[in-house]
């Protein structure tokens, strides 16, 4: 939490990340053609025919991977993996909790999700929570269908800011 | 077409959105600014503040829906200001799946159609953060923020300037932001706190004038009027008419 004054009424600030962002500006350099091209593919990757929850898991990588993270400055992007749950949520953990220390902002993309558990959501907005302690970002990109019902259900949608943003343009 | 196109934005509720589209367009065009308002709620609550209750009427929806002409959806509400009511399909675009990015530029590209002459378009966004906001940032050239003097309008702030700095950067180009407090309480502590920490982000992009909390305003809704037609020259109506005159001036806290 931010530090706070001993009389104000604002305890943590949460537009604190705009003065450190805005160094960061620059390292974006997305045209509108790419938009178009990212968003086209994200949705079609959010639509595409994806193995279900019975697959078998061993022919599956699970975790996001290291391969599908890619760095602007300061800013990691993960693409989480369709199936998630608790068997791998130990991986997952540790793999985060390691770019939250490195990155001052985390972009995950859910828009392949098929299938999250309960203890894969804790442990997403566990994150989130800890990266606003931090004064980091977490946003949670292309939250596919199945990603969205679920944090619904478990009654963190909100927290996670996962809606059908129009981040999910991007 | 020159307009400036102006997003009235906020993806929280309550903050103020409706109250100063209907009163803010109805102060410049009483200023003798052309202005054409949007209603880009499927709520419609504009069109019901400007006496407008049709619910079955079609207007924004129809030219995103079926390309039909947006000169052919205004309405002559007041003089000098134009309304296109929401229509009762438009909830239909944020079920839009297909098109990618596209689904997100059909509003831009409706307005650029025709040759009109207003002087504003303004677009009167709902509460939310789906594909009809996304359509209204594709189009606008400002964006103008209701925020309310409350903790958690902060913190709906900080969520919606990370969006609106995702499509700056997509977009490659900087919108012309700027804050309108509404609903403003000045003998509250909390008030005047959050006003000063929104000063420290934003420097130079709170007008100047705030519209300070009253029934009237809550109340003028109910009869189809602007707070100028149902109670003039109350404080309320002052704040408006000096909001419109600082929106036009550039003049900011």
């Amino acid at each position: 939490m931010a530090e706070k004054d001993e009389d104000s009424l604002i305890g943590y600030d949460p537009l604190a990340w705009m003065h450190r962002s805005d160094s960061n500006q620059d390292s974006q350099r997305d045209d509108v053609d790419e938009l178009e091209s990212h968003a086209a593919s994200a949705f079609a990757s959010a639509n595409a025919e994806v193995p279900g929850p019975e697959m078998n898991h061993d022919e599956v990588p699970i975790i996001a991977s290291e391969s599908l993270t890619s760095e602007q400055g300061e800013r990691a992007i993960v693409v989480l993996e369709p199936v998630l749950n608790i068997q791998n949520v130990a991986v997952l953990h540790q793999r985060l909790t390691q770019m939250l220390s490195n990155f001052e902002a985390i972009d995950i993309d859910a828009s392949g999700v098929t299938m999250i558990d309960t203890a894969t959501l804790q442990l997403l907005l566990i994150l989130k929570q800890t990266a606003i302690g931090l004064q980091k970002s977490i946003s949670i990109d292309f939250p596919s269908d199945k990603f969205i019902e679920a944090s619904e259900l478990l009654g963190i949608a909100e927290m996670l800011e996962v809606d059908q943003a129009a981040s999910g343009f991007f | 077409m020159s307009a400036r196109i102006v997003a009235v934005l906020n993806q929280k509720g309550g903050v103020g959105k409706t109250t100063t589209s209907v009163n803010l367009t109805y102060a410049l065009a009483k200023l003798g600014k052309k202005i054409t308002v949007i209603d880009f709620d499927p709520q419609s609550h504009l069109a019901v503040s400007l006496g407008v209750v049709d619910p079955q009427k079609s207007g924004i929806d129809k030219v995103l829906l079926e390309g039909v002409s947006l000169t052919q959806q205004l309405i002559p509400v007041r003089k000098n200001l134009n309304l296109v009511v929401a229509g009762p399909r438009l909830q239909e675009i944020e079920q839009l799946m297909d098109g990618g990015a596209r689904r997100g530029d059909l509003l831009r590209k409706a307005l650029l159609d025709g040759n009109r002459d207003e002087d504003f378009i303004f677009i009167d966004c709902p509460p939310s953060s789906g594909v009809l906001v996304a359509n209204a940032l594709f189009a606008a050239d400002e964006i103008l923020v209701p925020m309310t003097s409350d903790y958690l309008a902060l913190q709906g702030l900080s969520h919606l300037m990370g969006t609106i700095k995702k499509f700056e950067s997509a977009l490659k180009r900087p919108y012309k932001f700027s804050l309108v407090m509404s609903r403003y309480i000045p003998t509250r502590r909390i008030s005047k706190e959050v006003l000063s920490v929104i000063q420290k982000y934003f420097p130079g992009q709170i007008l100047a004038t705030t519209i300070r909390e009253t029934a009237l305003l809550a109340e003028c809704p109910s009869f189809g009027k602007t707070i100028f037609e149902y109670r003039p020259g109350c404080r309320s109506a002052r704040d408006f008419t000096a909001l419109a005159k600082d929106f036009l001036e550039g003049r900011m806290m």
